[in-house]
C-alpha cells in the first residue's frame, strides 16, 4: 500500500485533566475529501489545530507523504503546504482583501527598501490577487476592498481563495458553510468539489451539516468525546448512520 | 443622448463628491475640531485682550507646537501600542528614568551630549523591551504589566537620584537639544518640533507602508488570526513595545534639555495625555485601526487648549478640568460622527 498524503498516527492531547484527543488514527489520501464530524467538544478543533501546527500533540505522530512532521508553529505547517481556514479566525476585518490573502507572506519591494524596512509592494500583491482569483471558480470582490464591508459568503470566498493560493497539498476547512445562505453554501460546495476533481487537492472538512458532509465527503471520520469512533465510506453509509455515531447511539468501531 | 449621459454622469459625480466628503469627515473629522479651536482663539484673543492678537502670531504658534512636541512623540509610540490592541502606562516613568540616568551619566561620567542623548534612547528602548518581554513571555495583559513597570521605573528613578533633581551636566546638551533653528529674521524653529515632525512622518510611513505597520494593525484586529497565518506575533509585539519605550527615551532627553535638569518626578501623568491624543485622533482603543495624522492633531488640540488658557490667565486648577472636558468632548463628537456615517 502506498503512503497516504497525510497520516495521523495515534495522536493524543490533554488540557490539564481533560483528555481532548485519545489515540486518534486515520489517513487522508490524495484528491480525497475527508469530513471530520462530531458533537461539540468531540475534539475536532483540537485535532485541526494540531494538523495545522497551532497546537503540538502530547503523543503520536503526524506523517505527510511518508515523512514525519514536527510542527511547532502555524508557519511550519504552512511551509509544508497545509492551509487552514478557521471559522472565526480566517480574516482580519481591518485589512483589505489583498492584505488578507498575503498576510504572513507579504511581497516587499526589491532592493534595500524592501529588505531593510519591509516596504510592502501593495500594487504587485493586488495585481497577483486579481490574477490568482480569476483562476478560481469563486467570485471575490476587488483586492482593495475592506473585508469589513464583505458579506459572509464573500468572506468565505476570500478565506478559501487565500488558502487555495498557498495550500498546494492539503486544505483544512473549518465549518465552511456555517454562516452562509443557501446560494452561497452551494457556491462554496461546488468550489470544494471542483478543487478536488480538477486540481486534485485533498481536504479535511469539519462540519455540523450532515447534508453538506454527505454530499462532498469521500469518507467520514467521526469523533466522540475525544475518541475516534468510526470511519465511514460515503458509499456504504447513510446520514442517519453518521448521526448515530456522533450521538453515541451506535458505537461499533470499524477503523479503516 | 449625449445630454442624458452628461446628466447621468453629473448625478454620479454629485453622490461621489458627497461620499468623498463624508469619507473625508470620517477620517479627518478631528482636524475640524482643531480648525474650529484655532479659528475661535483667533477671534476671541483680541476681544479679551484689548484688540491685541496674542494667539495667531508666528511666535505663539511655534510655542504651541513646542508644547505639543513631547506629547506628540510619546503619543506616536502609544499609537502603535494601542493599534496593536495593547496599552503602555509606563511611558511617563520611562521619561523620568531616562532623564535622570542620562543627566547623571553626563555629569559624573563626563560623557558628551550626543552620548547622553543616545543613552536616553537606549534606556527607553530597554524599558520598552522589558515591558514587551513581560507581556509576550509571561502572557500578561499589557495594562497590568505596564501598571507595574510604571511604579518600578518611577521608583528606580527616585532611588537612583535619591529623590533629587540632577543638575550640573554639560551645558552643551541644552544648547544642542533645546536649540532654536533660525528660519527667518524673527522666527526660530525649536529642535524638539523638528524631531517630532521627523518622527511623525517616519511613523506614518512605517504604519501605512511597511510589514511592521501592517502586522501592528493585524495583531490589533485579531492576534490569534495573525498567529495562525504564520506571523511571529510575539516578536512583533516585543518590537512594538520597544519602539514605544524608545520614543519615550527621545521625549525624556528632549525634556531634560528643555528643563535643564533631570528630575525623578518629571513625566508624571504623561501617559494619560499621550493616550488622550491618540484616542482623540481616532485610533481605536480596542485595536486594529490607528492613524498617526490623527494622533498629531490630537496632541495639537490639547496644546492649543492649554495655550489658550495660559493666554487668558486661567487658574491652573481650572486648566486640568478644562483639558479633561475638551478631551471627552472631542471623543464624544468623534464617536457621534462615526455612527452617523455608518
Amino acid at each position: 500500500m502506498t503512503n497516504p498524503l497525510l497520516y495521523i498516527d495515534h495522536i493524543s492531547k490533554s488540557f490539564g485533566a481533560v483528555r481532548a484527543l485519545q489515540e486518534i488514527t486515520f489517513g487522508v489520501n490524495y484528491a480525497e475529501i475527508v469530513a471530520l464530524v462530531g458533537d461539540n467538544g468531540a475534539g475536532k478543533s483540537t485535532l485541526v489545530k494540531i494538523i495545522s501546527g497551532a497546537l503540538t500533540p502530547d503523543s503520536g505522530k503526524l506523517w505527510l507523504e511518508g515523512r514525519e512532521m514536527h510542527f511547532r508553529r502555524p508557519a511550519d505547517a504552512i511551509r509544508e503546504g497545509i492551509e487552514t481556514v478557521y471559522q472565526h479566525l480566517a480574516l482580519i476585518e481591518e485589512l483589505d482583501v489583498a492584505d488578507n490573502i498575503y498576510l504572513g507572506r507579504e511581497i516587499v519591494s526589491g532592493g534595500l527598501l524592501g529588505k531593510l524596512v519591509g516596504w510592502l509592494d501593495r500594487p504587485r500583491m493586488r495585481h497577483l490577487t486579481k490574477q490568482a482569483i480569476s483562476q478560481l471558480h469563486i467570485k471575490i470582490p476587488a483586492p482593495n476592498r475592506s473585508v469589513r464591508r464583505l458579506s459572509g459568503g464573500q468572506r468565505q470566498a476570500v478565506a478559501i481563495g487565500r488558502a487555495i493560493t498557498w495550500g498546494h497539498k492539503l486544505l483544512i476547512l473549518d465549518e465552511p458553510t456555517a454562516a452562509l445562505g443557501v446560494e452561497e453554501t452551494e457556491q462554496v460546495l461546488l468550489t470544494i468539489e471542483k478543487l478536488r476533481d480538477e486540481q486534485g487537492l485533498s481536504m479535511i472538512v469539519v462540519s455540523h451539516n450532515m447534508q453538506d458532509v454527505y454530499r462532498i465527503a469521500d469518507r467520514v471520520v467521526v469523533l466522540r468525546q475525544g475518541r475516534h469512533v468510526a470511519t465511514l465510506n460515503k458509499c456504504e453509509t447513510t446520514p442517519q448512520e453518521i448521526v448515530a455515531y456522533i450521538t453515541g447511539a451506535k458505537s461499533k468501531v470499524q477503523l479503516a | 443622448m449625449a445630454e442624458v449621459a452628461s446628466v447621468h454622469s453629473k448625478a454620479l459625480d454629485g453622490t461621489a463628491i458627497r461620499q468623498a466628503i463624508s469619507q473625508l469627515l470620517v477620517r479627518y473629522g478631528i482636524v475640524l475640531v482643531l480648525v474650529v479651536l484655532v479659528a475661535g482663539m483667533t477671534i476671541l484673543s483680541p476681544l479679551l485682550r484689548d484688540g491685541q492678537q496674542l494667539f495667531l502670531t508666528p511666535r505663539n504658534l511655534i510655542q504651541v507646537t513646542l508644547q505639543a512636541s513631547i506629547n506628540m512623540i510619546l503619543a506616536v509610540g502609544m499609537t502603535f501600542v494601542i493599534t496593536s490592541g495593547g496599552i503602555d502606562l509606563s511611558i511617563g516613568s520611562i521619561v523620568a528614568l531616562c532623564g535622570v540616568l542620562s543627566a547623571m551619566a553626563m555629569r559624573d561620567l563626563d560623557i558628551g551630549p550626543w552620548a547622553g542623548f543616545a543613552l536616553a534612547l537606549l534606556i527607553g528602548a530597554a524599558c520598552g523591551f522589558i515591558n514587551g518581554l513581560l507581556i509576550t513571555q509571561l502572557r500578561l495583559p499589557p495594562f497590568i504589566v505596564t501598571l507595574g513597570t510604571l511604579g518600578i521605573f518611577r521608583g528606580a528613578a527616585l532611588i537612583i537620584s535619591d529623590g533629587r533633581s540632577v543638575y550640573g551636566f554639560d551645558r552643551s546638551f541644552q544648547e544642542i537639544f533645546s536649540a532654536r533653528l533660525p528660519i527667518s529674521a524673527d522666527l526660530e524653529l525649536p529642535v524638539a518640533v523638528l524631531i517630532a515632525a521627523v518622527i511623525g512622518t517616519l511613523a506614518w510611513v512605517v504604519l501605512t507602508k511597511t510589514r511592521f505597520g501592517k502586522y501592528t494593525v493585524a495583531i490589533g484586529g485579531s492576534e490569534e488570526t495573525t498567529r495562525l497565518a504564520g506571523v511571529p506575533v510575539q516578536r512583533y509585539k516585543l518590537g512594538i513595545y520597544t519602539l514605544c519605550g524608545l520614543l519615550a527615551g527621545v521625549a525624556g532627553a528632549l525634556l531634560l534639555a528643555r528643563l535643564r535638569s533631570g528630575d525623578p518626578t518629571f513625566g508624571t501623568g504623561f501617559e494619560l495625555n499621550a493616550i488622550a491624543a491618540t484616542v482623540m485622533g481616532g485610533t481605536s482603543l480596542s485595536g486594529g485601526s490607528g492613524t498617526i495624522l490623527g494622533t498629531l492633531v490630537g496632541s495639537l488640540i490639547i496644546s492649543v487648549v492649554q495655550n489658550a488658557m495660559n493666554l487668558f490667565n486661567v487658574q491652573s486648577y481650572w486648566q486640568q478640568l478644562i483639558v479633561g472636558a475638551v478631551i471627552l468632548f472631542a471623543v464624544i463628537l468623534d464617536q457621534w460622527r462615526r455612527r452617523q456615517s455608518r
